[in-house]
């Protein structure tokens, strides 16, 4: 059994690790098609490694400033209407303050 | 007119005996009776930690109650008999079952949890494994729990069969547990679906003093960079490669994996978008009551009340401790190997094991304690549901060996 637990362990490995050198082979052929810089491209400027455009920081800085513009003050969602219970009562018993009208026969 | 009289007392008396006999109350003073009190008893506690303290609810909650079902003597909703020797008696079947039985069908036959794992890879995001496809590696580490277990199984006496089901519970994947257990040792069910889906509920509580135990407060510090993005036309490959490689390579675990991409397949390619929501919530929900009531229901006094079942529950523990223990050493090993600046924190091996996303957040829980700026969630999710793959495999491994 302690051979069956071994080669089942490296059978684990073996597939995972499989599946590791392929996702590589997909994350490199991906990463190799999408284009480095778009923007900076059409623009013609030079792309230096960890540099942020002027362009960007704009861009950032308006989606910053739309999404704070549509934040509001969160409420609470809690209604603050209680339900009282009453103990009964003949003082605020309905039937006993209502007029019982005569039955007519 | 008097033997009128004397007939019918007779027969009034015979009725009424008979009606008295086939009530429950009597059963519970029959052979095994005292165990299926015992058994209402452990129902009834399962049913209070799901309720009062939500553990894991939607599936303890309804073992709980398959297992009260079961164990109500005379109510006759499920039949051991029906499944003796790990197959279907068809030709008593339609004559004795009741509808547990019926139910369990599903169970016997693989088709709840795989229709199951076509739910959870429709709520499944792959893009952090894809990210970064090292995440396997942990994945692959954590089911080291699964081997150890088998093994300790084994040395304690349980047959492989048994014990290969045993040791799956580290997998810390309900679905593939049952899936597993129904088709090697479903004499066992019950007991290693409680403890599955206990111990997957309990992982904020098993996984922290381990992480802390294997790891120094540097190690927990450490910021991994930021994930590339992942393109629709990756999400949309990654399920079919995967599905036909482990199909190919692994056939047995072909019914969970295929159902497992083929959930994510539905919601990466945008296309079904109604397909993907019906297998998210209602397909997921049906089958959930089913699952959850027939595999509560495989619990009876029989099966559940004996030392067998202390051993899985011991065993299942063991199996989680060491499938986090795997994890983590790994990445630590990994490490050894890292340029500074790539290095993988090691609380995200612990996330291996299964458990999604519970493992996965108490990496980032974890990882924050140690440094608040840090984020780990999306990393750790990369292993996670590696795990997941990973369980699979396993699962299908021990199914080619011991089935």
């Amino acid at each position: 059994m302690l051979w069956v637990a071994l080669i089942s362990i490296c059978l684990v490995f073996f597939m995972l690790v499989l599946l590791v050198g392929v996702m590589k082979c997909f994350g490199f052929v991906f990463t190799r098609r999408q284009p480095a810089a778009p923007a900076a491209a059409s623009s013609g400027r030079v792309v230096v490694q960890g540099q942020v455009h002027e362009e960007e920081i704009a861009a950032i800085a308006t989606a910053l400033k739309i999404y704070r513009s549509a934040m509001h003050d969160r409420e609470s969602e809690v209604l603050t209407i209680l339900s009282i219970k009453r103990a009964y009562s003949p003082w605020n018993s309905k039937i006993h303050g209502l007029t019982q009208l005569p039955d007519r026969k | 007119m008097g033997n009128l009289l004397t007939a019918s007392s007779d027969f009034v008396s015979e009725s009424l005996l008979r009606f008295v006999e086939s009530t429950g109350i009597v059963g519970f003073f029959s052979q095994m009776g005292w165990g299926s009190v015992v058994m209402l008893g452990v129902a009834c506690f399962l049913m209070y930690l799901a309720i009062r303290h939500k553990f894991e609810p939607l599936l303890l909650f309804t073992i709980a109650f398959g297992m009260l079902l079961t164990n109500l003597p005379g109510a006759n909703l499920y039949h051991t008999e029906l499944f003796a020797g790990g197959h279907v008696h068809w030709d008593i079947f339609v004559a004795h079952a009741g509808l547990l039985d019926y139910l369990y069908l599903g169970v016997k036959l693989g088709i709840y949890p795989c229709l199951i794992f076509v739910g959870v890879g429709a709520m499944t995001d792959f893009g952090p494994l894809i990210a970064n496809p090292k995440s396997f590696l942990l994945g692959a580490a954590a089911q080291i729990g699964i081997f150890a277990t088998f093994l300790g199984a084994y040395a304690l006496g349980f047959t492989p069969a048994q014990a290969g089901s045993i040791g799956i519970i580290g997998g810390a994947d309900g679905p593939t547990a049952i899936y597993l257990t129904s088709m090697l040792s479903p004499e066992l069910l019950g007991p290693i679906a409680v403890a599955a889906y206990s111990y997957m509920a309990l992982v904020p509580v098993i996984q922290p003093p381990i992480m802390r135990l294997l790891t120094t407060e540097k190690e927990r510090k450490i910021k991994m960079r930021t994930l590339r993005p992942v393109s629709k036309l990756e999400r949309i490959l990654f399920p079919l490669v995967i599905a036909i490689i482990i199909s190919l390579l692994l056939p047995s675990a072909a019914p969970l994996i295929g159902c497992l991409m083929l959930g994510n397949l539905m919601k990466e390619c945008g296309v079904v978008d109604r397909l993907s929501k019906t297998v998210q919530n209602e397909l997921m929900n049906i089958v959930v009551i089913f699952l959850g009531l027939t595999v509560g229901a495989t619990a009876t006094a029989e099966a559940f009340l004996n030392f067998k079942t202390l051993g899985i529950l011991v065993l299942g523990v063991v199996a989680f401790c060491m499938g986090t223990a795997g994890g983590l050493l790994l990445a630590k090993l990994m490490n050894l190997f890292c340029k500074e600046g790539n290095k993988i924190n090691p609380l995200i091996g612990s996330a291996g094991v299964s458990a999604v996303p519970m493992a996965a957040r108490v990496s980032q829980t974890e990882g924050q304690k140690a440094d608040p700026s840090n984020y780990l969630l999306m990393h750790a999710m990369g292993p996670n549901v590696a795990g997941v793959v990973g369980s699979a495999v396993a699962a299908g491994i021990l199914l080619s060996f011991l089935g």
